[in-house]
């Protein structure tokens, strides 16, 4: 009996010591199977995801090789100290789904949101199952903090069941300002920040002076357009850190070019990745299809990138490009540069823009604390994502040493929160009850503009 | 002959939702044999290629003017109405 239970242990440790490049594709390919896909069709997308994860993590290497030197000759010669690379929320992910929780998180939240559907405590069936990763990330940082496989599910769980109500209660104005009828936004990275978005703006309601200020979106796209493109963000960025390290001409140049090669070729990386995953993504939205064959009633939980083209939202994260990188500079106690995320301010921001009421000003005044907290908490959270990516089989070496991050996605505050938790903090304990209050709070407060049916009748 | 349609695929983050899209739109295009050619962007890099494409299908509103015809991939993502939105695109492109 020992030997089998021996023999079942070392492979399993023999399975996971494989990495990512070896293990994801086997995971995609028996799910592909499970949902009844041609295993030649299944084989196809289990390589196209192995190779995107090659792509992604080449590039991500290309990326350390640059900014790693860059960053050390800034901190010798401003005193500035911004050690930790920010990523994006791309290799994160990339790094998710290789971690030993994935392939469970993903049919974990499908029952989740099954069962939801079924006692009718939500209206939102997700079919967006690249985002799935989310409410994996938050199993896979607590799997990592309290080596509880089971605690890890249990808080992709609470992830996903939080997520989904925010959807439900986003859902109205969604559909109201991003023209998406029948559609919710199940997508952590900005749900999380629809309740803060929802305060912050009945408060500023109240500041005279400050409730009558307006911004115009076309113009601010006129003024600010050139950091709607990630290779501009990039080059930008690069001739910045340049002059900061006190490169010479050659250099400047060099690591600005490098940098719009990073910026621009990653997203055509986490592509590939996102290619091998459709097959898989069909069978889910099938499966849940035929369970749910009467979807009138019903929204259908997207990506939250299908909302970001409201102008406001777009005028909103080009206002927060700049900011973001002054924050990095000025707020104490941050260590994270941030580069890759830079480009996803307007999904970090659309939700809050939503809750304003598309008004950019206040968007972006009540944007700038949650800002901060990012920083502040990809920071500290860096040597744990920095743990999670070399289990999975990426060479710390690569950024120099670094310690690496995602700026928005590593700083979610509500991740953070469940993993510290977990951990058994008992400040933090403290803190989820308070969030719950004011959640809870801001629903009763703000009733009204989430409810504009309820308003007619 | 008549030059190569140019079809651009645009959302959020030029990644997740425009690749689905994409891979639907490009099958159902080389099954009816028509002769094309597709590429990805970010809705924030409209403003300075949209005008080199002759379609841009958008799974997100496009707040910019562009010379080109837009068409929402949503349907295409949700799978209500698909059929109709690919019929719509391939009418466009036969012009």
């Amino acid at each position: 009996m020992e030997g089998i239970y021996k023999g079942l242990y070392d492979f399993v440790q023999y399975f996971l010591g494989l990495g990512a490049i070896v293990m994801l594709p086997i995971v995609i390919f028996v799910l592909a199977l499970c949902f009844r896909i041609k295993p030649s069709k299944a084989f196809r997308s289990a390589l196209t995801v192995g190779i995107g994860f090659v792509g992604v993590f080449t590039i991500f290497s290309l990326m350390g090789d640059q900014v790693g030197p860059a960053a050390k000759a800034i901190v010798t010669r401003t005193g500035l100290n911004l050690p930790d690379v920010d990523l994006g929320w791309a290799p994160l992910s990339a790094i998710t789904w290789g971690s030993v929780i994935a392939p469970f998180a993903i049919v974990l939240t499908l029952i989740v949101n099954l069962v939801m559907l079924a006692f009718k405590w939500t209206k939102t069936v997700d079919i967006d199952i690249w985002n799935y990763w989310h409410f994996a990330f938050a199993g896979a940082l607590v799997y990592i903090a309290t080596g509880n496989f089971f605690l890890g599910l249990l808080a992709t769980g609470i992830a996903a069941v939080v997520i989904i109500k925010i959807a439900d209660w986003c859902a109205p104005l969604t559909q109201k300002y991003c023209n998406l009828p029948g559609i919710s936004l199940p997508t952590l990275s900005s749900a999380v920040f629809f309740p803060i978005g929802l305060l912050g703006n009945w408060i500023l309601d109240k500041i005279p002076g400050l409730n009558k200020l307006q911004a115009d979106p076309v113009h601010i796209q006129k003024r600010f357009g050139i950091f709607g493109e990630p290779m501009m963000i990039g080059f930008i960025l690069g001739v910045l850190l340049g002059l900061l390290a006190g490169y010479d001409f050659k250099g400047i140049l060099t690591l600005a070019i490098y940098l719009a090669a990073v910026m621009y070729i990653l997203p055509r990386m986490v592509r590939i990745l996102m290619d091998g995953l459709i097959p898989v993504s069909d069978g889910v939205k099938d499966f849940m299809a035929k369970r749910f064959p009467d979807r009138k009633d019903f929204y259908i939980g997207l990506d939250i990138a299908v909302a970001v083209g409201n102008p406001a939202i777009i005028a909103t994260g080009l206002l927060l490009t700049p900011i973001s990188i002054l924050l990095a500079f000025i707020v104490p106690g941050n260590e994270t540069l941030p580069v890759a995320d830079l480009s996803n301010l307007a999904v970090f921001c659309s939700m809050i823009v939503v809750a304003c009421n598309q008004n950019i000003v206040r968007a972006v005044i009540i944007s700038i604390p949650c800002l901060i907290g990012d920083l502040l908490i990809c920071s500290a959270a860096s040597p744990l994502i920095t743990q999670l990516a070399t289990t999975v089989g990426y060479d710390i070496s690569a950024a120099g040493g670094s310690n690496i991050t995602a700026f928005l996605d590593g700083g979610n505050p509500f991740r953070y929160l469940i993993y510290q938790v977990f951990s058994g903090n008992v400040v933090a304990v403290v803190i989820a009850v308070v969030v719950a209050v004011l959640v809870f709070l801001t629903y009763k407060l703000t009733y009204k503009q989430t409810h504009p049916e309820a308003v007619e009748n | 002959m008549s030059k190569k349609k140019r079809i651009l695929f645009v959302c959020a983050t030029g990644i997740a939702t425009s690749t689905v899209v994409e891979e639907k739109v490009c099958n159902y295009l080389r099954s009816q044999g028509i002769d094309f050619e597709a590429d990805q962007r970010n809705v924030g890099s409209v403003p300075s290629i949209g005008n080199d494409f002759d379609l841009i299908v958008a799974t997100t509103q496009i707040p910019y003017e562009v010379n080109a015809p837009v068409i929402s991939g949503l349907s295409i993502l949700t799978g209500l109405g698909a059929d109709e939105t690919l019929q719509k695109i391939k009418d466009i492109l036969a012009k």
